[in-house]
Order: structure tokens, then C-alpha cells, then sequence
């Protein structure tokens, strides 16, 4: 048996979740998920400012306070915080601590999709199973499948072969269900009032060699194991039951829960081999966006929502508009704010000074619109926005490498 | 009686891309017989008049429902201007519309 832990979800996950998942009790590895599609965007504007950057810069910070503790305990680290610059996050560790860093590679496909702000498949298992044979306390990753920081280490750690399907396909299930962190224990749970949700612990996959596996969490730890969080979360970002990865592709509709007195035990998960083409993830530059919402309280909501669109639009112009009307008015109100409409208007434009002066137009109207005029923020100068694709390349396009320092 | 979806149902939700992803599950074998036979593809869009093409696939072993929402989400989350862009809530939005709930499963 594997003890794998997940201490993050998303960049700007709880940042002591290290240490509680450190401290709380045993472990082998301690995974962390740091990219989310969004992330990758915010990631490749990082690198635009500064090439050195590009990573997730909290996980420097949690090594800083944990690593030590980490290498004490045994425990090794596997994180995709590399996002758009592993090898620049691993020589930062290595630079700061005295531990074994290896790093996994590959995933840029840049050159491939010039006119894209990031380009990075969606990379295996494999090169971190490769990293830990050769003695790596921490592998950094780029963008890798969420499911194979948890994949990897149970290869590495059992010797499975490439085309133990199964096995793979249990240890996918394990790897999404840590994937989200708190997800899996009482985070974001429809039954919340159930349990208690305060503050639920991070969790944690005892996972077997026949790839099956326990879903359970420190002692002591708030939230709840339980067949319906563990459900919950294995419904989260799915589509059709052929879960398609670039290691397996795994058959949830085969997977089976129980209830076990540390929490779900997962097992029955079948696999088959995964597709001849990996995934990627493109971010490109769309334009500018700018957007306010003004207020409208009382009467005549919808001619309120009419005079100001149609002055705003007077003096921008119509195009890249979009207006949305939300009806929270209620008549007759005893608050204020339930007697308040919102109306909602984004601009999206290929020209920042069209962005900008959205704002300026806005507030423009102040003291010349519909009575009761006002704003629920000061308006901004706007921000770029990115468009997100998928795209599919031939696995022989992509050439992954792990790599020691 | 109509009772909401959620009286019975959880529900977790959130997005790939411009798609968003609703997972439907209940507690009990039979709850999940009439969930199966009530919430289909034209009973979601009903509920959840803002949808368009939608997907449907079960999983009757997790006792649930995966429903994939085609381009609700417009470009993907940095770029969609709907209210709730990464679909966080549309699971529970969906968990509170109302429905007649047969009485032996309250």
C-alpha cells in the first residue's frame, strides 16, 4: 500500500494545507494541483513580464516552511506548480534547499502554436514515475494531467507496466478524486448541512497494488469521507464515462464505492488503453474586457435598463456589448437592496482605449440618467482576457523528458 | 406535491473549457430508478431554460447522472461574460428547481 496526499486544488489553495498534511500523520507523497486552465493564462502573463517566472509561486513559499519537515518525514513531493517553467522552479529549489529536485519537461508546444499565449499538452504519468526511480524527493511538473500526479507515484512505487490498464484506470479514479483537495472531504458538498464543513482536511488515497484504493483523511481533520462526497467529486469535470487520459482510458461507470469505517474504499475500475493523440491546452490573447453594473431600484426597472443602455451606447457604440438584466428587484421591499435590479454590461474589444473609455463613458452618466443612478464598483481601466481551445496533437509530437538536477 | 430536485439530490458542477459539466446523484437505488426515468435531456432544459445542446450520460453504479452543457460558457471562463462563468453553482441552481417528487422517496 501507497499512502498519497493532496495538500492543494487550485493556485491559492489553503497555503498551510502542507503542513497540516505533513504533520496530521503518515504519508509517502504528498501531491498538490496547482493548474487549472484559467491559471495557465494568468501563468503565461506572469512570463510575459518576467521569462524567470511562470510558475506557482506559492509552492517556492510552502517548500520554504515544509521541505524540511517533508525530507524528515520521508515524505516526497509531486506538484505541477512548474506551470509554464518547471525547469525555472526546480533550479529556485534547488538553489534554496538540499534536496534531490527533478523535473518533468516536454509539455510546451509553443513553437508548434505560435500565434497562442501558452501551448502545453496535457503530459502523463510516466516521466514522475521515472523522476522518483531515480531518487527525485520532489518532482515539478508542467501541465500534466491532474490525475498523474497521483498515477505516477503508484507506477513508480508498485513497478506497474504501461499496459496494466486497470491498475492505472484505479489509480486515475484516486488521482481525480484528490484532485480538487477539499472537494473530495465536505468542500463544496450539496449535504453540507449534514456534516461539519468548517474546515474539512485534505485527502488522502491509500491506494493498493491491484490499483484499488481507500479515500480517507488525517484524524482529527474536519469535513467527511463519505460515498456521497467521494461521489460529488468524482462527477466534477467529467463528460462521457470513457475517461480519456494520456496514461488509460478509465471506465467510470465501472467504478464501485463502499462505505468503510475510514472512509470509501474504490475498487472494480476498469481500463483500456488510452487514445493515439494527447491533449492541448491553448490560451490566446482575445482582446480587451471592461464591465460595470449599474443599479436600478424601485420603478420602472425595465425603462431605468433602457435609457442607460441606450445612452451608453450612444457613446461608444454598440459592438462588443453584452447586456444582462438580473430581475433581484422585488416589489414593495423592505430593504433597500431587495428593491434593487442589476444590470450588467460587459465590452469586449480587440482596442484597449475602446476598453478604457467604456469606463469613462460610464461614469460620464452620473448626473444625467435614471433617477436613483449608481454603480456597484468604481469602474477599471479593463483587463485583457484570454480564449481557451483544446487541441489534439499525435502522441510522436510530443516528446516528454524527466530530468535530475 | 413539487418539492425541489435538491430535497433528494446532490449535485456537483463546472467547466471544461466554453462546456459546463452538471453530475446529478442521489442515496438510494430506487431514487436513482426515478431520477433515470424523470430527468431527461428535455426535463433539464426545461428546468434550466438557459441550456442549449446538452449531452446526457449515466452512471447508474455512482447512482447518478452526468450532464455535459455545449457552449454554455461562451470562449471558456476568462472570457465568458454569463454570471457564474466557471458553471460553480449551476448544480445547485439545478438542485432548487421544483419537481414532482414521488412521496415514498421524501
Amino acid at each position: 500500500m501507497i499512502r498519497i496526499g493532496n495538500a492543494s486544488g487550485f493556485y491559492g489553495d489553503r497555503l498551510s494545507a502542507m503542513r497540516e498534511q505533513l504533520e496530521g500523520g503518515e504519508l509517502d507523497v504528498l501531491t498538490g494541483d496547482y493548474l487549472a486552465e484559467l491559471t495557465m493564462l494568468i501563468l503565461g502573463r506572469d512570463r510575459m513580464k518576467d521569462s524567470s517566472l511562470g510558475y506557482a509561486k506559492t509552492f517556492l513559499r510552502q517548500m520554504e516552511d515544509c521541505l524540511a519537515l517533508a525530507l524528515d518525514k520521508g515524505v516526497k513531493i509531486v506538484v505541477n506548480a512548474g506551470g509554464l517553467n518547471p525547469e525555472g522552479l526546480a533550479r529556485k529549489l534547488d538553489a534554496k534547499v538540499g534536496a534531490t529536485i527533478g523535473y518533468v519537461t516536454g509539455d510546451d508546444l509553443k513553437s508548434r502554436f505560435p500565434e497562442a499565449l501558452t501551448a502545453n499538452a496535457y503530459l502523463g504519468a510516466w516521466e514522475i514515475a521515472e523522476c522518483l526511480d531515480q531518487g527525485a524527493q520532489v518532482v515539478v511538473t508542467g501541465r500534466v494531467t491532474d490525475a498523474s500526479l497521483v498515477v505516477g507515484p503508484a507506477a513508480a512505487h508498485f513497478g506497474w507496466a504501461r499496459d496494466d490498464w486497470d491498475r492505472l484506470a484505479g489509480a486515475t479514479v484516486a488521482g481525480h478524486v484528490l484532485e480538487c483537495g477539499t472537494q473530495a472531504t465536505g468542500g463544496n458538498y450539496s449535504f453540507f448541512t449534514e456534516i461539519d464543513a468548517t474546515r474539512p482536511g485534505f485527502p488522502i488515497a491509500e491506494i493498493d497494488e491491484d490499483g484499488s484504493c481507500l479515500i480517507t483523511k488525517h484524524d482529527g481533520t474536519g469535513g467527511a469521507v463519505t460515498v456521497d462526497t467521494v461521489t460529488a467529486q468524482l462527477l466534477y469535470e467529467i463528460g462521457a464515462p470513457e475517461y480519456l487520459g494520456p496514461d488509460v482510458t478509465t471506465h467510470f461507470d465501472t467504478i464501485r464505492l463502499d462505505a468503510h469505517e475510514r472512509g470509501v474504499r474504490i475498487s472494480g475500475t476498469k481500463g483500456s488503453p488510452p487514445p493515439g493523440t494527447l491533449k492541448v491546452c491553448l490560451n490566446t490573447l482575445g482582446g480587451f474586457r471592461n464591465s460595470t453594473t449599474f443599479v436600478l431600484t424601485g420603478l420602472d426597472v425595465e425603462q431605468k435598463a433602457g435609457l442607460v443602455r441606450r445612452q451608453l451606447q450612444d457613446a461608444i457604440g454598440e459592438e462588443g456589448l453584452t447586456w444582462t438584466l438580473a430581475r433581484t428587484d422585488q416589489p414593495d421591499a423592505a430593504t433597500e437592496e431587495q428593491a434593487s435590479a442589476l444590470l450588467h454590461v460587459t465590452v469586449k474589444t480587440a482596442d484597449p482605449k475602446r476598453a478604457k473609455g467604456f469606463s469613462r463613458a460610464a461614469i460620464e452618466l452620473a448626473l444625467a440618467s435614471y433617477p436613483g443612478f449608481h454603480v456597484t464598483a468604481p469602474p477599471s481601466d479593463g483587463t485583457p482576457f484570454g480564449v481557451y481551445q483544446a487541441a489534439y496533437v499525435n502522441r510522436d509530437e510530443v516528446s516528454a523528458k524527466a530530468v535530475l538536477l | 406535491m413539487k418539492r425541489p430536485l435538491g430535497t433528494i439530490a446532490g449535485a456537483r458542477s463546472g467547466d471544461k473549457g466554453g462546456d459546463a459539466n452538471l453530475g446529478v446523484w442521489v442515496r438510494s437505488d430506487e431514487a436513482f430508478e426515478w431520477l433515470n426515468r424523470f430527468l431527461t435531456t428535455e426535463k433539464l432544459k426545461e428546468l434550466l431554460p438557459e441550456a442549449g445542446e446538452v449531452s446526457r450520460y449515466e452512471l447508474p453504479n455512482l447512482r447518478a447522472l452526468n450532464f455535459v452543457l455545449h457552449g454554455l460558457l461562451g470562449d471558456g471562463v476568462a472570457s465568458s461574460t454569463r454570471f457564474d462563468p466557471q458553471a460553480k453553482a449551476l448544480g445547485e441552481w439545478l438542485r432548487s428547481r421544483e419537481a414532482e417528487i414521488p412521496e415514498e422517496l421524501l
